[in-house]
């Protein structure tokens, strides 16, 4: 049976973008400000940024993108509660990774040319009931968005 | 004792194996930035030791520092270092399972009816194999691939280019360089820098009776998916990456009287 030339393509990579939570300090301080840092792995693809608040995510049309969280401390809890974003854009759903209780947000991007698209993250951070979104708002950028 | 120093080192791991360097493909974010710590979740991070010591100059407590080391194209650290090896356990169990069923039911539950192909689909499901540049010995969660959310990839061989896989964690095997050779740090691994056991972190006990500002170097193992006669396999990469301590020492305080370094419980002027 013949393979199309689609089967045969390589299967493009998601985009991991992790959020790097301080809990202590965020907990302490009551806010993500100086707390949060966030990463993606697109950096060769034009993304800017890394390592702030303000992540510039760059996609394209078909793009996955997985969202993840780590703690500074390894006995700290932090997860993602919430994304809000533009739901035309993509439409972000939370998953468990397969015989664990870790979540991670998994997402499309249905469009090129989406300019420039800032979303929110909120988190639950602590063993408490501390919910804490980001201070500023990351993006996503695609198209002829400038960065 | 006071809080434990904590040192993140994301590596871009792709991007490192691709451009043969960690420079430009590391992240490294302390909990110490309210203590002075600069360059956070940047390359050229700046960790701020803070000692402490007595009226005799002696140093008061310990600091401690730990290295862990993540990658940004696989799953994250809050998963179990053994993640892996449990999935490719599992999915074995569940292959072996379906054999078991076709076997029992003498190939008459096979999907379309013809048992040649379900063994087939069990078979690619089974994974894409890789095997290690070490020779035969190989490390049960290393000879499959597993995906960013934790499957199995099966073997698609009809596909150009690698799967899309979880790079294996990146495998810090030593700290060297300025502030161990003059003995400003005294560094520990705990666990053992091979693919089995994943090399879990380094710790090091800090002498702050020395303040200054001290280099040290992180040697890390990546592992590249290549492409060879027979078949893929995981070639380790060593790489570098340097870093910097800030190490201060000041006058130990009771946080109850007030008292400084002086004998007496009182508070200091």
């Amino acid at each position: 049976m013949d393979v199309s030339e689609q089967d045969r393509a390589p299967v493009r990579r998601p985009i991991s973008i992790t959020s790097i939570v301080d809990c202590v300090g965020s907990l302490a301080t009551g806010t993500l400000h100086e707390n949060l840092y966030l990463l993606d792995s697109n950096r060769a693809g034009g993304s800017t940024g890394q390592g702030t608040p303000a992540l510039r995510t760059r996609v394209s049309r078909g793009d996955r993108l997985l969202w993840t969280v780590i703690t500074l401390e390894c006995e700290a809890f932090a997860a993602i509660e919430d994304i809000r974003i533009d739901t035309g854009v993509c439409r972000p759903e939370r998953h468990t990774y397969p015989d664990s209780d870790v979540a991670y947000w998994t997402a499309t991007v249905a469009r090129d040319d989406i300019g420039l698209v800032p979303y929110e993250i909120t988190f639950r951070i602590g063993p408490g009931e501390a919910s804490m979104t980001t201070p500023v708002p990351p993006a996503l950028i695609g198209g002829t968005s400038p960065d | 004792m006071s809080q434990q120093l904590a040192i993140i080192v994301m590596i871009d791991t792709e991007n490192a194996l691709e451009a043969g360097t960690l420079r430009g493909n590391t992240y490294l974010v302390d909990n110490m930035r309210r203590l002075g710590s600069r360059g956070e979740c940047s390359g050229d991070l700046v960790s701020a030791v803070v000692g402490g010591h007595w009226s005799n100059g002696g140093q008061a407590q310990e600091q401690i520092l730990n290295w862990l080391v993540g990658s940004l194209g696989s799953v994250p650290l809050t998963l179990p270092r053994n993640y892996h090896s449990h999935r490719v356990h599992r999915h074995d169990s569940r292959s072996l399972q379906s054999l078991g069923r076709l076997a029992d039911a003498g190939g008459a539950n096979a999907e379309d009816g013809d048992p040649l192909t379900e063994v087939r689909r069990i078979h690619r499901e089974f994974g894409a194999r890789i095997g290690t540049a070490r020779g035969r010995h190989r490390h049960a969660h290393c000879d499959r691939l597993m995906d960013l959310t934790g499957r199995i990839v099966p073997e698609e061989s009809s596909r150009r280019g690698d799967p899309v896989h979880s790079h294996p964690a990146p495998v810090l095997v030593d700290l060297c360089g300025e502030a161990v050779e003059k003995k400003v740090i005294h560094p520990a691994q705990y666990g053992s820098p091979d693919q089995d056991t994943d090399g879990w972190y380094w710790s090091a006990a800090v002498d702050t009776s020395r303040p200054g500002t001290y280099s040290y170097t992180m040697v890390v193992e990546l592992q590249q998916l290549v492409r060879g006669p027979a078949g893929r396999t995981w070639r380790p990469r060593r790489m570098s990456h340097k870093a910097r301590l800030n190490v201060t020492s000041t006058p130990m305080r009771n946080g109850f009287t007030g008292a400084g370094i002086g004998y007496l419980p009182v508070p200091s002027p």
